[in-house]
């Protein structure tokens, strides 16, 4: 018997009980946070200027929104004392792949909104609450075909739920160690707060930045990734009356606007606009190496990829020690919207009726 | 495709890769404007002249040459050269000189206008100087603390599609 199905037969919690595995866990949120940008911007900057601002809104709010969520793990690691690393080869999944929480039932694409797009954004924020409590964490089967990151980061062999049970297991976590370390005389919350993320850098950006310092922020932390996510307790919209990810996408399914007092499924605000046509048909899930050689598409998504790498060493350098470097990054962002519209604007060379894409997997090192 | 001929011509006369024209979006919007105000005719034989006594200029100093004689010195084709930079540049058709539509006939459509609504935002001035357009495409609080970022220049003046002859 190894170590990891001893701890998966504990009750509460079931998997956290280090801080290596808290690392683990949080590493995997970080990957999960990021790994929905891409899509989601792709799918943005697909959509034809002066048309779809209805769907234009909606995916940019979720879009910044990840980003503050990213932002709110790294305070939550360096809280306790860990390094935030997004430069690892293997950080940005290859698409098309799987959640970094472990659902196994979609695969997230690179792709241009369309039906297909909607749906799987419907997946990745859908607000799933366990059945029972032996259900939260899944057997889960070999999946062959796409990336997978991880799933319980600790046991590979086991799958959460949903993002929100990944991020429960992080909350018990927490709780978990907050005490182990109390009844030691110890303290889980020692790292500096001039590591802190403050609203002074992290302004507009789709909510209030929490400092954490605490047990109590942590978990204030983590539970605004969740509610913006999929809602509080169910409801559609979250602690602070904003309306959650899942029923903002299911107005683009549903063609209307929810409002205070709709029950889901059921919005009943003003119709909104979408226009599947008026968008750029970008390759789905395109690689460096699909791209010709030597085509000045290939040399932008090249020039494009490096940029992302450097943006996300940026973004590194910011979170471990020196969150001033975020007020960089946002006129860095602003770059990469464009770099990505004027990819999306070309057509892929050789491809007719497909345009080009941005490729935000690290390319493997080539060989000269 | 006159959409090719007319982005390689504007890759020539703007220093922007045909790449970074299509970029903004735009090629079709000013393609449809400067048909609209010069017509069919007028820009073939505009495209046609510059396919004919430029594209196969290889020496760039032969090919300056060979442009200002057959495009931007020519009485009717020039002054439309000159506007289509500037409608690349700044996303405003501007009106023909008088004495232009007094020689060569009414504009299909008279006077100074915008492109489309995604023009002004879309201008190569923008690029060319490392700023935003002034209430739009946002740079970022702050950004104008740092130095403009100005692209480089293209490594060739002869646009990428001229020089592969595809």
């Amino acid at each position: 018997m190894t170590p990891h199905t001893l701890l998966a037969e504990r009750r509460l919690p079931a998997e956290i009980d280090t801080m290596a595995e808290l690392e683990a866990y949080l590493n995997a949120a970080l990957r999960l946070e990021h790994a929905t940008i891409p899509p989601y911007l792709t799918a943005l900057y697909s959509l034809h200027p002066g048309a779809n601002s209805d769907a234009r809104h909606l995916i940019r709010v979720v879009a910044v929104e990840e980003m503050l969520h990213l932002t709110l793990v790294a305070n939550v690691m360096n809280a306790v004392g860990l390094r935030v690393d997004l430069t690892a080869d293997d950080f940005v999944p290859r698409y098309p792949a799987h959640l970094p929480s472990g659902e196994i039932d979609f695969l997230v694409s690179v792709q241009p909104f369309s039906q297909a797009a909607v749906t799987t954004f419907l997946n990745i924020e859908r607000p799933a609450k366990a059945p029972n409590e032996s259900s939260r964490l899944l057997p889960r089967p070999d999946l062959g075909a796409g990336t997978v990151l991880a799933a319980s980061p600790i046991d590979p062999s086991r799958r959460f739920y949903s993002i929100g049970e990944f991020y429960e297991e992080i909350d018990r976590g927490l709780r978990h160690l907050d005490h182990l370390y109390r009844a030691e005389g110890r303290e889980l919350f020692t790292g500096d707060v001039a590591r802190q993320v403050t609203a002074e850098y992290f302004y507009s950006g789709g909510g209030e930045i929490v400092v954490v310092h605490d047990l109590a922020s942590a978990l204030k932390a983590l539970e605004l990734i969740t509610e913006q996510g999929e809602g509080l307790g169910g409801g559609i919209y979250d602690g602070e009356g904003e309306l959650s990810h899942y029923y903002r996408f299911q107005q683009l399914q549903l063609g209307h606007y929810y409002q205070q007092g709709d029950v889901p499924g059921r919005p009943s605000g003003p119709p909104l606009d979408v226009d599947f046509t008026a968008v750029y048909p970008v390759a789905i899930d395109a690689a460096l190496a699909d791209y010709p050689a030597g085509s000045p598409v290939r040399e932008a998504a090249q020039r494009f990829n490096g940029t992302y790498g450097d943006f996300l060493a940026h973004l590194t350098a910011a979170y471990d020690g020196e969150p001033r470097k975020l007020l960089e990054a946002v006129p860095w962002m602003f770059r990469l919207r464009d770099d990505i519209e004027h990819l999306i604007r070309n057509p892929f060379p050789g491809r007719p009726g497909v345009h080009a894409s941005p490729v935000f997997t690290r390319a493997p090192e080539e060989r000269s | 495709m006159i959409l090719d001929d007319f982005v390689a011509f504007s890759s020539e006369v703007t220093g922007f890769t045909e790449f970074d024209l299509i970029g903004t979006g735009q090629a079709e919007s000013y393609l449809r404007t400067v048909t609209e105000v010069v017509g069919e005719r007028t820009l073939a034989d505009l495209l046609d002249a510059y396919r004919a006594r430029v594209t196969d200029t290889g020496d760039e100093q032969a090919r300056a040459g060979q442009l200002t004689g057959a495009v931007l010195g020519d009485d009717r084709l020039g002054p439309i050269a000159r506007n289509i930079i500037k409608l690349w540049y700044s996303g405003t058709w501007f009106a023909l000189p008088d004495d232009w539509t007094g020689r060569f006939g009414a504009p299909g459509r008279e006077g100074t206008f915008n492109a489309s609504p995604q023009a002004y935002t879309q201008g190569l001035l923008w690029y060319a100087i490392g700023a935003n357009p002034p209430g739009a495409r946002a740079p970022g609080y702050g950004s104008w603390a740092s130095p403009p970022l100005i692209p480089a220049l293209p490594p060739s003046p002869v646009p990428q599609s001229v020089r592969t002859g595809s």
